[in-house]
């Protein structure tokens, strides 16, 4: 089956761990069409599910890794902080080294 | 910064039993309704009891820092604190020589009369003193085997070192003999109980399938005996058992349970086969995972009923991935950490003076695959847990940089395995799309979650006395 997918909607990164995680049941092979589109196929390797399913379970997929990918940017410099606070010695990290 | 009525904190996500399950980095869960990540992002939730919670669970916060970033920097701290320790489990592999022919053998042993596969005194002197070189301020000393209990004197020496080494060191020493119990003899308990060596030994459940697993006739017969008389020489709580479920073992979940329950026990730990030894020449590990996912529900099940009635009795895996989402604290298994168990938490010393960095990975040694030895006897501790190998692994042993862990809200739970990775996919990083361990750890966890959301009042006092 066949998808056509807005890369103003879902970037590379969004798309890729999608791929990433369809990979184990389909053969996957991704075109990129024009600046705003890819197209997405996928070739069952395993048991076929009907093409609506698979088709949900992408889209949820990508809206999903869409919600962490934000989660991810906004949380990058706190980790940061958290994670030296946590194991660094000596390591002194206030609000300032957080970036917009 | 732009105006923001809240920040977010670093979380994932993932939905099970038609719910939203949030776990922030200090593996503490929120149950939620579906649509509530798309609110938070959005900046739409409302300020009600969620909100709240979501805030003193460490979430979000209402200020660009937490206020209470030291809180929560300690508790980060403290469920990694499986790594201040350093190593502390020391497995010495005495023997290859076993008086079992199990079908599913992971430890490659060899007839009980095998010659040139036992440890010698020299190996076993150099092994103890780089035991002793690990900072830890509390080690185990594990005997495996083959069937260590064939070489009691070679235990006994082991342990009269270690114990006149530590007049000076001055560590928590434990001992423990991971054995068949099929022929404990007076001498070897005469051992344990001097020296309070805790027994490990290995139950596969109903006399017919644990002699069928066994390859012997009168295996569980022995074995119920080993038990019978291991308890009475060092006592009954420094005896416990450990299963395997072959792919016959698969078809007995209830009866399983029930002869662990009839010996005594008060805990069993429901263990997959690994692909291993013997055990790799099982020809379908992608049925083998599911039916043993199926498996591991029944039997849990059961064990569930079992409490309801007034019966105590543990499942260790759940209980495990229990207590890292429900207490604050960490796990000493290794198996489910990140950093990995793997030299963090566990080396092994094999029979021919070789080092490895995981039990698993000594047995591929076996088929001289020699991909995780780190060096042998000889070498200085620094050189072993700092080397080339060492870093090599290291690059890949945290499930929170490797690709399909990272964005998991279960990595909290669960663990990276770069030898499994290794030995199921042919390299170290793994893929989790296609892993049969990311399938198996993610349904039993998941399965453990939708427990909780499903039937709350049910199993929560169950769970909690589990972990407390």
């Amino acid at each position: 089956m066949t998808l056509i997918i807005d890369k103003s909607v879902y970037n590379d990164s969004v798309i890729s761990k999608v791929v990433y995680w369809m990979s184990g049941d389909y053969k996957i092979v991704r075109t990129s069409l024009d600046e705003f589109s890819e197209q997405i196929e996928l070739i069952a390797t395993k048991a076929e599910s009907s093409e609506s399913l698979v088709e949900e379970k992408f889209f949820q997929l990508l809206n999903d890794f869409k919600l962490r990918q934000i989660v991810a940017d906004e949380t990058r410099d706190i980790k940061t902080i958290l994670y030296a606070k946590a194991f660094a010695e000596d390591e002194e990290l206030s609000e300032e080294d957080i970036h917009d | 910064m732009t105006e923001k009525e809240y920040y977010l904190l670093p979380f994932d996500f993932t939905k099970i039993s038609g719910k939203e399950v949030l776990v922030n980095e200090l593996g503490d869960m929120i149950i939620s309704p579906k649509g509530t990540v798309q609110k938070i992002v959005d900046r739409t939730l409302p300020k009600d009891d969620l909100y709240k919670s979501l805030v003193a669970n460490f979430f979000i916060s209402e200020q660009i820092l937490p206020p209470l970033i030291e809180v929560y920097a300690e508790r980060l701290r403290e469920k990694k604190r499986f790594l201040e320790s350093w190593t502390g489990l020391h497995i010495f592999v005495l023997t290859l020589r076993c008086n079992q022919n199990c079908v599913y053998c992971q430890a490659s042993s060899q007839n009980e009369e095998s010659k040139g596969c036992s440890m010698s005194r020299e190996i076993m002197a150099k092994s103890i003193e780089l035991m002793f070189s690990s900072p830890s301020d509390a080690i185990t000393m594990e005997f495996q085997g083959g069937e260590p209990s064939l070489v009691p004197d070679l235990i006994e020496y082991g342990i009269q070192l270690a114990e006149e080494k530590n007049k000076e060191a001055g560590k928590e020493i434990h001992y423990v003999l991971c054995t068949n119990s099929i022929n404990l003899t007076d001498r070897m308990l005469d051992i344990c109980k001097k020296y309070g060596v805790v027994i490990s030994t290995s139950l596969d459940g109903p006399e017919f399938l644990h002699n069928s697993n066994r390859g012997k006739k009168d295996s569980y017969e022995k074995v119920v005996a080993g038990i019978a008389k291991g308890r009475e020489a060092v006592g009954k709580d420094k005896v416990s058992a450990l299963m395997t479920t072959s792919v016959e073992g698969l078809n007995y979940p209830t009866e399983i349970v029930d002869e662990y329950v009839r010996l005594g026990f008060h805990a069993m730990f429901l263990r997959a086969l690994n692909p291993y030894g013997l055990a790799t020449h099982n020809d379908n590990w992608d049925e083998y995972t599911d039916r043993f996912i199926d498996f591991y529900k029944k039997a849990f099940e059961h064990i569930l009923e079992l409490n309801r009635q007034g019966t105590y009795f543990v499942e260790e895996f759940a209980a495990i991935v229990l207590r890292k989402m429900l207490t604050p604290y960490c796990t000493g298994f290794v198996d489910l950490q990140s950093p990995a168990g793997v030299i963090n938490s566990v080396l092994i010393y094999n029979y021919d003076g070789g080092v490895y960095c995981s039990d698993e990975s000594r047995m591929l040694a076996e088929f001289n695959d020699y991909t995780f030895r780190l060096g042998s006897v000889n070498d200085r501790y620094e050189d072993l847990v700092f080397g080339k190998r060492a870093k090599e692994i290291a690059n890949v042993w945290a499930n929170e940089a490797l690709a399909g862990c990272s964005d998991c809200a279960l990595k909290q739970y669960c663990g990276a395995d770069p030898v499994r990775n290794y030995s199921t996919q042919g390299d170290m990083y793994g893929n989790r799309a296609t892993s049969l361990l990311c399938r198996k750890n993610k349904a039993i966890i998941e399965y453990l979650i939708s427990l909780i959301i499903e039937r709350y009042d049910e199993v929560m006092p169950i769970f909690r006395s589990w972990v407390s």
